[in-house]
């Protein structure tokens, strides 16, 4: 108690005293304000940029290759790839990481930065890419310098230019500078890019590849190909060399940068908007309209009268005057926004990618093996037996978002599985919170035509890892959603979150694509039914036979023969007239074939006079006399032993 | 002997018949064959008030190879008629677990290999499938189970040429009743009734404490569930020798829906109900009220579990349950939710249960 007290009494002495005291006790603790170079920060915050432990080579290459596609997407270059992996010191974790492209190359007074320094990118555009933030490439470059001795050799061959340039370089990590080591022309002669234009990069970096992630690599090539099959993607690891060879020369439209929608419009992009004209003495109304897609002059001119606001020139509004603009422009209607920006894969690009899907695997018997000789990876094509492809446009936070689902049935696939792309990007880690599982989970499998329980019954034997029914389908379904800003759950960016409308538009364009493509596989189950049914008669036959021939004297052969061709016949045109699923239809057969059916006590049964047996009485009996007549019938024409 | 013997050519006969008939739709008429049977079950089994016992409906099953499902289903009750004609054949006799033996296979190549039967459970109903398909009792073509029932009192029975007399003097042991029904026949009977009790435990009880003399009785247990060859015994001893049959069962619904077993069949049976029910048969006891009546004390007295509920609920609703007495006792049993055991009455003194309750009983429905 005593204690208490005075602590009670000190605190309030404190309180008393007033701000003296505070400023003392805080004056022992001063806080620095410093500044931390944009490079420094992001090596400190890696997983800001997915650069995490296990993930760092996983990422290096995702990074890497989506820099490249974007590159050659941009001028129309057909995209050709070399990716490598290779473990150059095991003792320290050392890996040589390289890639090489053909697209337009960097200019080479811009390599420096481009490689090292953060925050500088030529992607701060409205339109839609691969990467955001441009800080995939520095990433590579801080941790080469920040892990290893080895510098970052670069060799580029912009289409601005007429020669390809070598460069080594480290990046300064306090400063966010480039640091150049080596700066030379290449000799055409000694040249390493084969094209007109390219870029290559190798660093070596330190990191732990377990095989789960090594897996991910992988799976993220594989994917990567399915939805770029325009590109030629080859991979060098020390397991092997994979290539994914050009499937088709069609490639999407390319992005267009676009002017930002007015609903989306904020006080920063109305104040640089009106920064750009700085020098010209526009009206606003003249700034609207040419900095904001769908704005007409009169339209413009209806929101600066709805703002009341006065004429003047535009630098000479204060804020308070713009947030007006602001206000009455989220309040006003627009045409939808142009989709320009977005450049989604189209169905002949991702029908090219899912008929055309393989998958890496990595040979069972080389993990027992220690056999370098040997490549310990090789590529499954899946085949799939149909595909199918549907879309919908959307506004999703104010910005037009596409979305692309496709889905693939049959072939070599064995079971259900998830593809899901942001911007032409696998997205691999966190499948279960995404969005698009719970479209999966919430569109109705009889949308296809097919019963849960027609499912189960059909592949259950197969793969019984689930119970749900979808799961079991030999089937892949891919989600592709193109936008400026996607709504990604984590800063990680792996799984996309459930925003605005964007669940309903998946779930239509799922739904759609379930009843395109019902016919078929209702078509397709029903001849791997047939197929199930003829290898089941193929076993059970001969018993039935033995069974028969045993008892009475007949043609083994003779039974054996005819039940095949009965059964092939009966099959066959199950297959081409499949009864409609839910409401069994029974095959055309001839009149009902009774052999007989009868209980032990028939003559009782039939006499039986009971209420609930009197209405069907008059067709018992009928039934009863059939079968009796026909043993009578057959004990008179065959002799019984 | 010889009427046996016949009987068994008709049955081979019959089963050649279906064999024949396959073989026509196969070989000349070129479709699909198809085995059509009675459906057994719950949803084919008719109350009949004029026979007092469970009847089988009129709905069919139609096996034909024709689906993925009915393949093995059609193939396996062929095997299993092969296998009843065979053993027919040979003049031998079988157990259904021995058919399940004599029947057993795989199907299917390396990697794909399968079982015939999954189970003795699909055998058991291979074996049904032949009954109903031949209108023969597989007691008639040899096919029996393992024998559980049990007899003790003055009963003569020849089974093949022995003479078993179940009037045991020693009152030590009691006699099984062969499952080979066809070769059993009762020889003669002094009794002036037959008790039926739910457990072979009780029956030893009773019978030790000379009942059976006293009361010139026949006892007989189906050990639980009763199997055909003892509900048989039951029926030709009430029908073709008039002897009035009582049945004690435990105080719950289970020992109930045995003891109605012996009085109006099953539905797993109905196709069988003929030759198996004794509608005449008094179910005397255990009574839910009897709890009561007898004092038997709480501490021996058993909680009734949910599914006990359920099944009195049910059994309310049904037609040979209308009687006032039975409604009464079922409405005591879902009011207090308590069962008891026949063996309870042990609590009161081992002699107890043989030399007041069931002679009070019997007392009661006028049989002493």
């Amino acid at each position: 108690m005593k204690s208490k007290n005075v602590i009670e009494i000190a605190s309030s002495r404190i309180a008393q005293e007033g701000s003296s005291s505070v400023v003392q006790t805080k004056s022992k603790t001063k806080i620095n304000f410093s500044r931390k170079a944009e490079s420094e920060f992001f090596v400190d915050n890696s997983a800001l940029a997915g650069f995490t432990g296990e993930r760092i080579l996983y990422m290096a290459i995702r990074e890497l290759i989506e820099n490249s596609l974007d590159s050659c997407e941009t001028d129309r270059i057909l995209p050709k790839i070399a990716v490598s992996l290779k473990l150059i010191d095991p003792l320290n974790d050392l890996w040589s990481i390289s890639c090489e492209d053909n697209g337009i190359g960097i200019r080479s007074d811009k390599v420096s930065i481009a490689v090292c320094s953060f925050l500088t990118s030529g992607k701060y555009v409205e339109q839609q890419q691969r990467g955001l933030f441009g800080v995939g490439l520095k990433m590579i470059a801080a941790f080469s310098t920040k892990d290893t001795d080895h510098p970052l050799r670069v060799w580029s061959k912009s289409t601005e230019e007429a020669s390809e340039y070598y460069f080594e370089l480290r990046t300064d990590i306090g400063t966010n500078k480039p640091i150049v080591l080596t700066r030379r022309d290449v000799k055409p002669k000694e040249s390493i890019l084969r094209g007109n234009s390219g870029f290559r990069i190798e660093a070596v970096l330190r990191g732990r590849l377990s095989p789960i992630t090594k897996n991910k690599i992988y799976d993220y090539i594989s994917q990567t190909s399915i939805v770029n099959p325009y590109a030629v993607i080859s991979f060098f690891t020390d397991d092997g060399k994979i290539t994914f060879d050009r499937r088709t020369t069609i490639m999407p439209e390319p992005a267009k940068e676009v002017l930002p929608h007015p609903a989306d419009m904020d006080l920063k992009t109305l104040k640089k908007a009106i920064g750009n004209y700085a020098l010209q003495k526009t009206t606003i109304q003249g700034i609207l309209c040419n900095s904001f897609q769908k704005l007409s002059s009169d339209k413009a001119r209806e929101i600066i009268r709805n703002a009341g606001i006065e004429v003047k020139q535009a630098d000479k509004y204060s804020e308070h005057e713009l947030i007006k603009i602001v206000n009455i422009c989220r309040q006003t209607k627009f045409q939808s926004p142009n989709v320009d920006h977005l450049s989604p894969i189209g169905e002949r690009i991702f029908t090219v990618g899912m008929n055309t899907e393989r998958a890496i695997f990595t040979r069972k018997d080389s993990i027992i093996s220690d056999d370098h000789s040997q490549p310990r990876i090789s590529t499954k094509e899946m085949k799939p037996t149909l595909t199918g492809y549907s879309s919908r446009a959307c506004i999703i936070n104010n910005r037009p978002t596409i979305v692309e689902c496709g889905l693939a049935y049959g072939g070599n696939l064995s079971y259900f599985k998830l593809y899901r792309f942001a911007n032409k990007i696998p997205l691999l880690y966190d499948e279960g919170s995404d969005v698009a599982r719970e479209v999966i989970s919430e569109v109705e499998l009889n949308k296809m035509g097919v019963s849960k329980k027609q499912v189960k019954e059909q592949f259950s034997g197969l793969d019984s890892r689930s119970d749900r029914a979808i799961d079991l389908l030999p089937i892949h379904i891919f989600f592709h959603i193109c936008s400026t800003k996607i709504p990604y759950k984590t800063a990680g960016k792996e799984s996309i979150a459930s925003e605005g409308e964007l669940k309903k538009y998946m779930k239509a364009c799922l739904s759609d694509l379930y009843r395109k493509v019902s016919k078929q596989i209702r078509r397709e189950m029903h001849l791997k039914d047939a197929e199930n049914r003829l290898k089941l008669y193929k076993y059970y036959i001969p018993l039935i036979v033995n069974a028969i021939s045993e008892s009475i004297d007949i043609s083994a052969e003779d039974l054996t023969n005819s039940f095949l061709t009965l059964v092939d016949k009966h099959v066959k045109r199950e297959a081409t007239h499949p009864r409609t699923p839910n409401t069994k239809v029974e095959s055309p057969k001839a009149p009902k074939q009774n052999h007989h059916v009868q209980g032990p006590h028939k003559d009782s049964r039939t006499k039986e006079t009971s209420l609930v047996a009197k209405s069907s009485k008059s067709l018992k009996l009928k039934h009863v006399r059939s079968t009796q007549e026909k043993i009578e019938n057959f004990m008179a024409s065959e002799e019984l032993d | 002997m010889a009427a046996i013997d016949k009987r068994h050519k008709e049955t081979i006969g019959k089963i050649k018949l279906i064999m024949k008939d396959i073989c026509k739709d196969v070989l000349s008429e070129k479709k699909m064959p198809s085995l059509d049977i009675t459906k057994i079950g719950y949803d084919n089994t008719v109350w009949s008030e004029e026979k007092r016992m469970l009847t089988i409906g009129t709905k069919t099953v139609h096996i034909s190879p024709d689906t993925t499902k009915k393949i093995p289903t059609f193939s396996q009750y062929i095997v299993m008629s092969n296998a009843v004609r065979k053993l027919l054949d040979e003049e031998m006799e079988s157990t259904i677990r021995g058919m399940y033996y004599a029947t057993l296979s795989t199907v299917g190549d390396e990697g794909n290999k399968q079982k015939f039967w999954t189970s003795q459970d699909a055998s058991d109903d291979a074996i049904k499938a032949v009954e109903l398909l031949t209108g023969v009792p597989r007691e008639e073509f040899s096919v029996t189970s393992k024998p559980k029932g049990m007899i003790s009192g003055p009963i003569l029975l020849r089974v093949g040429g022995d003479i078993i007399d179940c009037n045991l003097g020693s009152r030590a042991t009691s006699q099984l009743i062969p499952t080979n029904i066809m070769d059993v026949e009762i020889v003669d009977v002094k009794a002036d009734f037959v008790m039926v009790v739910e457990k072979d435990t009780v029956l030893n009880n009773i019978r030790k404490s000379g009942f059976i003399q006293k009361y010139n009785a026949i006892l007989m247990t189906g050990s639980g569930e009763p199997d055909r060859a003892t509900r048989m015994m039951v029926k030709t001893l009430n029908e073709v020798w008039k002897k009035p049959v009582v049945v004690f069962a435990d105080a719950d619904p289970w020992g109930l829906g045995i003891a109605l077993r012996y009085k109006i069949g099953s539905e797993s049976l109905s196709y069988d109900s003929d030759r198996l029910v004794t509608p005449d048969a008094k179910v005397l006891g255990m009574m839910f009220s009897d709890i009561y009546d007898y004092n038997i004390p709480e501490v021996a007295r058993l909680a009734a579990s949910e599914e006990d509920l359920n099944r009195a609920v049910d059994m309310k609703k049904k037609q040979w349950l209308k009687d006032k007495k039975w409604q009464k006792e079922l409405s005591l049993f879902l009011k207090n939710k308590e069962k008891c055991e026949l063996d309870a009455f042990f609590k009161h003194g081992f002699r107890y249960l043989a030399e007041t309750y069931l002679p009070q009983k019997l007392r009661e429905s006028g049989i002493l």
